[in-house]
């Protein structure tokens, strides 16, 4: 039943379309027809019943009026005789009293409605079949010979003894309840009465289930089921009668409060989404398009929470409690010559000083194998962290995808577009105001999206003057691609130049061209490519896929140039190295000779760690330029959304009091959600986190900041300064596409950090691998040192090329088997769609 | 001193602004430095020169035939901010199925939307028409005359329409109007309309049309002629006169609030 109820709120279902308002403008009223729909059962047994004595009907209906007038009298006198009679209280004797006079009421009610909706439901239940009578009637049988011990003899009987049952059940009643100082002629009538009640209770509450079946106007329903639910409201108290009476009415508030628990925490569940509310609300203003950009920034979000538990859990929170603390080491102490500034905002800001040689670099930690008491192994937690980050994205990522691609492949969403979104958007669960102005526009966003996509696939053009126009936007997007590659090529060669020169003879702006350069062009070329793709007239949603490919490219172009210019700089620092070991044989040679000489064993000297002459530690400026490059692009951002967008609108907004022309609608206007850029801003930086976070841990942190604040702004400027796109559209499967853009810059992230790993030594004199020859090399020395000698062996064994090579073999073949297998199962639903659309045309014909 | 890098930065910029306002800047040449330069050459202004041109093509008596002269003018020579023949259309097309008695216009300029809706009146109605640059007003006349429309038609006011709004009843005898065309000032449509109410110049269900309110735009009487109550207010969407590209609307306002 709580299933059938939750489904309510989804406005998917249509069948509940016309039941539902009622069962949720009151929370209360809806827990009442569910217990009513609990008790089912016993419905067809009045109905039952009715068959019997369907001939008297009519008699029968006129009596009642008269006799739950004496019925009420009775129980006033009984309440106070006969409140002890059973254990019932005064306070069950109170409710049995509220019950008679409601009864009485709802008497009149009955013979109201009787007209209209009950008869055709009698009708209708006298033509259930024998055996389903026979087993709901054992159920009531076990239901009321719960409560009465006596009873439980004529558990098993017919309609006959089912009908005694209900007579001696009336006599109980009216004898703990009641009756017992009236006449005994008084009392079948009152039986009957009850009986007739009960009858009167269960057709109601059989109407109710039944009423969404009625060929009625939907007025007339409202006003019947309204009338049926208080009638059943009032008197269901008195099905359950008797001994059982407490224990009953016990378990329906039992089940009542375990339905409001359960609505409760399901809304308690939603409520617990992360900016459901803000997303929902964008969504209906905007279309599912901006909301779909939101939504994969939260997804981001909760991604880069995980990357940030590993990070922050496994390697910074135990090298700052347990690893040697600052200023013990040369690698965990500022150098004398910048001591100075150190803890200057300006050199903080530039995450050097005391930024730098903290834990959020990898230049801090030390290469002992274990820290503090818990023998925390820290390189090899610092290097299977830093892998395990990459292989928990690529799993999730293709995860995500795979999840998406699935939910694609289901339903028909081509056919009776129209009539779905008429008849099943509304949500019958909103309760306040605002959220309802908000779902009437999303609805209306809906159906504009609708008749796009209607119009866009009955569209008939000139294809030969389209494709041209399509080739030549191309032949553009690719001249502003290579001119903008060749621009970034020019700024990173003469930057060169400049730093063979030295920086310091050069200015703000020549230090500063390749970054504003690049910042430049990522914002005015996708600009630029929006203007071109108006020329291709594709429908929105597959222009989004064009734009974003071709900023996509772009950005490609920026990122991969930057990790070009540091792999130079990479390379500068290991020859630098080269020299500064030189350098450092020589500085201790001449500390040896010029103390003590002659002397081997002499303990070692101490020279304060500041002092030490150290190596250029490649790793933390790697580390510090993408954690730089990370901040200055929020900032960027940030501050575009602030120009771009916020003093634009208010510029547009308090100007156009005084203004020649039409702001809002003409030139500068307010500014539209730009999707696409944010959206592969969103993955580009991901990908600079993957690449960047091996070296500079702090990098996840820094990203979970930003995403929350952006989360944040992006939500309230979005509201407050943008305005729809003029072709508002659905964002149907595109999320499968960021998905895969973020796959391919997953990828290609992974490609420079693993090359650094495998390829260039780590420097000699920080980081948690100084002193091996390669990173990986941490490996095979706890298997060396931790492990059993044995399971090494079997590592030996197992790595061995010739039992690689078929392992993959094999999994390339089972990928190649289950791609196969898949095509195959698509094919054959999308025969079976065909089957059942070509049989609906069938039955539509005949 | 910023480097030549960071200046071809911009140069995409540059081009999305050509590419995407490229209509506007059309426009901006045709309408402004065209018209100052020919100002410049020639010594006569522009709505002389629109007469001139009409003078020697058009044939006299034929208000057809004169708006067509002044769109050929429009689309070879300059252009002309006047009704134009599209939203032209809309308004007589809007001022046949009415059929006003009166018809009050505001702005002139050269004469183009008074002899359009003077050759779409109906019989013995009566149009006036209001034009406070005296120079305008005196090319609108000849034109007005050069299309054969007399005083008993068309009465041409010289005066700006805040002043000349209040005397319509006194000194020009108009009880009330049914029909209005307002294509002055955008920035004074707003206090115009008001002036109209506050006059009781506005018949019941008298119809008032205001040019060019979406581009240049008058969001203010727009805004206000929805919210009121006391309009049924319809925008038709056409484009620009002689710039098909930059689109713009007519607003239609059906004036409910007399009773």
């Amino acid at each position: 039943n709580f299933f059938y109820f939750s489904q309510c709120g989804n406005f998917v279902n249509t069948l509940f379309l016309l039941t539902n308002p009622y069962f949720t403008c009151t929370c209360f009223r809806f827990l009442i027809t569910d217990v009513s729909e609990v008790n089912n059962e016993e419905d067809s047994a009045a109905e039952n019943q009715e068959n019997d004595r369907g001939a008297d009907k009519e008699r029968k209906r006129a009596k009642p009026r008269t006799r739950r007038g004496h019925g009420r009298g009775r129980a006033r006198h009984g309440g106070e005789e006969d409140g002890d009679d059973e254990d019932g209280t005064r306070r069950a004797g109170q409710r049995r009293q509220r019950n008679r006079r409601g009864r009485g009421r709802a008497g009149n009610e009955g013979s109201d409605s009787e007209g209209d909706p009950t008869k055709a439901r009698k009708n209708q239940a006298n033509q259930k079949s024998k055996e389903d009578d026979e087993q709901e009637e054992d159920e009531k049988g076990g239901k009321s010979g719960k409560g009465k011990n006596e009873k439980k003899q004529d558990k098993k009987v017919d309609k006959k003894g089912k009908k005694e049952k209900a007579n001696k059940k009336k006599k109980d009643k009216k004898k703990s309840g009641s009756g017992s100082g009236s006449d005994s002629e008084e009392e079948p009538i009152t039986e009957e009465e009850l009986a007739k009640l009960k009858e009167e209770v269960e057709e109601k509450k059989k109407l109710i289930a039944t009423l969404r079946n009625k060929p009625w106007k939907m007025k007339k329903k409202l006003s019947v089921l309204k009338e049926a639910q208080l009638f059943v409201e009032k008197f269901e108290g008195a099905l359950g009668k008797g001994k059982g009476k407490k224990f009953y009415a016990y378990k329906v508030m039992m089940t009542k409060k375990w339905m409001k628990f359960q609505r409760d925490f399901e809304n308690f569940k939603t409520a617990c989404i992360p900016w459901e509310m803000k997303i929902k609300e964008i969504e209906s203003h905007f279309g599912s398009s901006v909301a779909s950009y939101f939504i994969f920034l939260r997804w981001m979000y909760g991604i880069n929470m995980i990357l940030f538990g590993l990070t922050f859990g496994l390697v910074m929170i135990p090298e700052a409690l347990m690893g040697k603390p600052y200023g013990s080491l040369p690698r965990k102490t500022v150098p004398r010559a910048e001591e100075a500034t150190a803890m200057n905002f300006a050199t903080l800001w530039d995450f050097s000083g005391f930024a730098q040689y903290s834990v959020l670099f990898y230049g801090y930690y030390n290469n002992q194998r274990t820290i503090g008491w818990l023998k925390f192994r820290m390189p090899l937690s610092y290097f299977l962290v830093g892998v395990g980050t990459i292989g928990y994205s690529f799993m999730i990522v293709i995860r995500t995808m795979a999840r998406n691609a699935n939910e694609d492949g289901g339903g028909d969403d081509t056919s009776f577009n129209f009539s779905w979104k008429m008849f099943t958007s509304w949500d019958y669960l909103i309760g306040n105001p605002e959220t309802a102005d908000n779902k009437f526009a999303s609805i209306t966003t809906s159906f504009k999206e609708a008749i796009v996509e209607e119009q866009e696939s009955r569209k008939e053009e000139n294809i030969h003057l389209t494709r041209f126009l399509r080739v030549l936007a191309n032949f553009l997007a690719l001249c502003t691609l290579a001119g903008s590659g060749y621009l970034i090529f020019f700024v990173v060669r003469r930057s060169q130049k400049f730093a063979l020169e030295g920086l310091e003879n050069y200015g703000w702006w020549e230090r500063n061209e390749v970054n504003m350069v690049m910042s430049l062009l990522g914002m005015f070329c996708p600009t630029l490519f929006d203007v071109i793709s108006s020329l291709e007239n594709y429908h929105p949603r597959i222009a989004l896929r064009w734009q974003l490919g071709r900023i996509f490219a772009l950005f490609l172009g920026n990122l991969y140039t930057f990790i070009i210019a540091l792999m130079d700089e990479i390379n500068l620092k290991l020859e630098e190295e080269k020299i500064v070991k030189y350098n450092m044989t020589i500085w201790e040679a001449s500390l040896y000779n010029g103390t003590i000489p002659e002397n081997s064993t002499a303990p070692p000297i101490q020279v304060d760690p500041a002092d030490v002459p150290r190596g250029p530690c490649w790793e933390t400026m790697v580390g510090q330029e993408f954690v730089r490059l990370t901040v200055s692009d929020t900032m960027t951002t940030y501050i575009t959304i602030l120009i771009g967008d916020f003093l634009r609108a208010v510029f547009v907004r308090f100007f156009n009091y005084c203004w020649c022309w039409d702001l809002e609608y003409g030139f500068p206007s307010y500014s539209e959600f730009d999707i696409s850029g944010n959206v592969l801003g969103l993955i580009f930086n991901q990908g600079m986190i993957w690449m960047g976070s091996f070296y500079a841990p702090c990098l996840p942190a820094i990203n979970v900041f930003r995403l929350h604040t952006s989360m944040y702004l992006q939500c309230w400027a979005v509201m407050c300064c943008n305005v729809p796109q003029e072709r508002v559209f659905k964002a149907s499967r595109s999320n499968n596409f960021y998905m895969a853009m973020l796959l391919f810059i997953l990828f290609l992230s992974t490609l420079p950090a693993v090359y650094t790993i495998v390829s260039i030594p780590p420097s000699f004199d920080c980081g948690p691998f100084s002193g091996k020859t390669r990173m990986f090399e941490v490996i095979s020395e706890t298997l060396e040192h931790d492990f059993p000698s044995w399971f090494g062996k079997v590592f030996g064994y197992a790595s061995n090329p010739g039992l690689i090579l078929p392992f993959i073999l094999l999994m390339v073949l089972s990928i190649y088997y289950l791609n196969a297998t898949s095509k195959s199962y698509k094919e054959a639903n999308l025969e079976l769609k065909k089957k059942l659309q070509s049989m609906r045309q069938k039955n539509k014909n005949c | 001193m910023v480097s030549p890098a960071i200046a071809l930065a911009f140069l995409p910029f540059l081009i999305t602004l050509l590419i995407r306002y490229r209509h506007y800047l059309v426009l901006l040449y045709r309408a402004v430095l065209l018209g100052w330069l020919q100002d410049r050459l020639t010594g006569v202004p522009r709505e002389q020169r629109a007469f001139q041109y009409v003078l020697t093509h058009a044939i006299p008596g034929d208000p057809q035939h004169i708006l067509h002269t002044f769109d050929q003018w429009s689309y070879h020579c300059e252009h002309l901010s006047c009704v134009g023949p599209l939203k032209g259309k809309i308004v007589e097309k809007l001022l046949c199925e009415r059929a006003p008695r009166t018809v009050l216009e505001l702005g002139t300029y050269c004469g183009y939307g008074t002899v359009l809706m003077a050759a779409a009146l109906p019989p013995a109605a009566r149009l006036y028409t209001v034009e406070p640059n005296p120079q305008h007003a005196s090319v609108a006349e000849k034109v007005i005359r050069l299309a054969g429309f007399d005083e008993q038609t068309v009465e041409l006011i010289v005066g700006h329409s805040e002043e000349v709004i209040p005397q319509l009843r006194e000194q020009h005898g108009v009880q009330s109007v049914d029909f209005v065309f307002m294509d002055h000032w955008k920035r004074c449509y707003l206090r115009d309309l008001q002036l109209l109410e506050e006059h009781g110049l506005l018949a019941d269900r008298a119809t008032v049309l205001a040019d060019n309110v979406v581009f240049p735009g008058a969001p203010h009487f727009l805004q206000y002629a929805k919210t009121c109550g006391k309009y049924r207010c319809r925008v038709h969407r056409a484009s620009l006169e002689y710039c098909r590209a930059i689109p713009d609307g007519i607003a239609e306002l059906c004036y409910t609030g007399a009773r």
